[in-house]
């Protein structure tokens, strides 16, 4: 099943995981206080998995930033989606909305996360909505653009066979921009992985970003370096899954496919 | 039912005063079940008549009226067929043919008879499942004639539906637009270049002048197909040996010459 492609990706990765053990273990040309040696990155893995760190084990923090992500896009992609779709399709509705997105975009997410606390506290629904906000400027731009690029025949096809309104955004508008549609929620998606870590890195007591934060005050490497890798498998299999619907969903698009 | 009516029809695209001109003064009436191919130099309107008759552009001034209403917006009364097909590539061929009857609020039973009989009239039956971008740009367009079909038009407007496709699956298509044409007659309007296919479906052929396009002339068609009799023929390049067709061939192509004039070709 692995292809000469993937033969290629599994030795890259080979690669990688053989030099970081040569620099740090076998020469020693990289310090363990500056970066853990693969021992000390087992170590650390084996002790988060079973005694468990900053007060539970690997599986509670990372079920809890899950959720947080999963939220934060959902709500993003429930809000966003429709919001660029009718951007697209009213030239009024974006004249009226996109100064005011232009001003707001350009602020990092980031920035939000004071009003977020001081709105909704220090709990979980701040830190969904700030990666909401961080979600949401992905699927509103691909999802306009999405509607702006479709074959003008297609939609007067659409308007020739007498389609009603809501039948033409949810069968005809929608699909032919879908496409776009999951460029936005893979971008979306990134973002969202992307502000998970700094939305708990403030007042968290639960979740990847607090295991960071700890590690960090204990001067702990390996375990800094077990957050990372938690958050880049978490991104990665995510990633995956939207991918495998994003194919399903686009069977009809061959275009699209590799 | 079924008539379509260019009524001092001008259009300027562009703003008022300083746009530019694409037509001036077309008056056209195509009668009940009449088959009607407007054939002119590229950028002279052609298409721009059709777009009218459907709805998609509104005229300057004047008037463009089927059954005696002026045409105001798309609707399933003009059915279109479309040069790029315009399918719906998430659409199966059975549901692209679909939609324009769950448009209508038939119910299931009658819409799977009438796609059943469109899928047959194309010869389409044994690609139901498949979608657009499995099948040839002939099968394609087989699907976008049959979507306009199942319809039951007034009138249905061809814009120059056989430009995309190769020379062979050209002709298979226009003996196959024929077939339909003589066994189920509707009004027709039709867009194209090609002389030859003007001539071969159309009971009239309307010549255009460059831009701003106006009618130059109308060619009867019907009456020396009928005095003739081409329909005893089976294949399109027979008729074309015809005298009768290579007559009214050369005719029309000496009017086209005329209009590219200073340019050439």
């Amino acid at each position: 099943m692995i292809g000469r492609r993937g033969w290629v990706s599994l030795a890259s990765v080979a690669a990688m995981l053989l030099l970081w053990f040569v620099v740090t273990t076998a020469t020693g040309l990289v310090s363990p206080g500056r970066f853990p040696s693969p021992a000390d990155f087992w170590q650390s893995l084996s002790q988060i998995a079973t005694r468990g760190y900053a007060g539970g084990a690997l599986a509670n923090h990372a079920f809890h930033s899950l959720r947080l992500v999963v939220l934060g896009f959902l709500v993003a992609i429930a809000t966003g989606v429709p919001l660029g779709l009718w951007m697209g399709w009213s030239r009024r509705a974006e004249a009226a909305i996109n100064p005011i997105f232009l001003i707001i975009r350009p602020i990092p997410p980031l920035a939000w996360i004071p009003l977020a606390i001081l709105w909704l506290g220090l709990g979980d629904a701040a830190k969904i909505m700030v990666i909401w906000f961080a979600a949401f400027v992905p699927s509103v731009i691909n999802s306009f653009a999405g509607v702006r690029s479709i074959d003008r025949p297609i939609i007067e096809a659409a308007r020739m066979l007498g389609t009603p309104r809501w039948r033409l955004i949810s069968e005809v508008i929608a699909p032919a921009a879908s496409p776009m549609i999951f460029t936005g929620l893979r971008l979306s998606l990134q973002a969202a992985w992307t502000t998970l870590v700094a939305a708990e890195l403030v007042g968290a007591l639960v979740g990847i970003g607090f295991v960071l934060n700890m590690a960090q005050q204990d001067i702990y490497p390996g375990m800094i370096l077990v957050g990372m890798v938690t958050v880049g498998v978490l991104g990665w299999a995510t990633t995956m899954l939207l991918g495998r619907v994003e194919r399903r969903a686009l069977a009809w698009n061959v275009a699209g496919r590799d | 039912m079924g008539s379509i009516r260019f009524d001092k029809v001008d259009k300027v695209f562009g703003p008022r005063g300083s746009g530019v001109k694409a037509l001036d003064d077309i008056n056209l009436e195509i009668g009940e079940k009449e088959f009607v191919a407007i054939v002119g130099p590229s950028g002279c309107g052609k298409t721009t008549c059709l777009r009218m008759v459907a709805g998609f552009e509104p005229p300057s001034a004047g008037t463009v009226s089927v059954n005696g209403k002026a045409v105001t917006r798309p609707g399933p009364d003009r059915a279109v067929v479309f040069q790029q097909f315009a399918l719906f590539p998430w659409k199966t061929v059975r549901e692209n043919i679909e939609l324009g009857l769950r448009n209508k609020n038939l119910p299931k039973s009658e819409r799977d008879g009438l796609v059943a009989g469109a899928l047959k009239l194309m010869n389409l039956e044994s690609h139901a499942g498949a979608f657009p971008h499995q099948l040839s740009g002939g099968m394609q367009q087989r699907v976008a004639i049959a979507r306009a079909y199942v319809l039951d038009p007034e009138v249905l407007l061809m814009d120059e539906p056989f430009g995309a496709l190769d020379a062979q699956t050209r002709v298979v298509m226009q003996e196959e637009l024929v077939r339909l044409a003589r066994v189920n007659p509707r009004t027709v309007l039709f867009i194209t270049h090609a002389v030859e296919e003007a001539v071969y479906l159309a009971d009239r052929v309307a010549i255009m002048t460059r831009r701003p396009g106006r009618i130059k002339e109308v060619l009867d068609i019907r009456s020396v197909r009928e005095a003739e009799n081409w329909d005893r023929l089976q294949k399109i390049e027979d008729v074309m040996d015809l005298e009768s067709f290579v007559h009214l061939r050369t005719q029309i192509w000496k009017s086209l010459r005329e209009e590219k004039g200073a340019h050439g070709v």
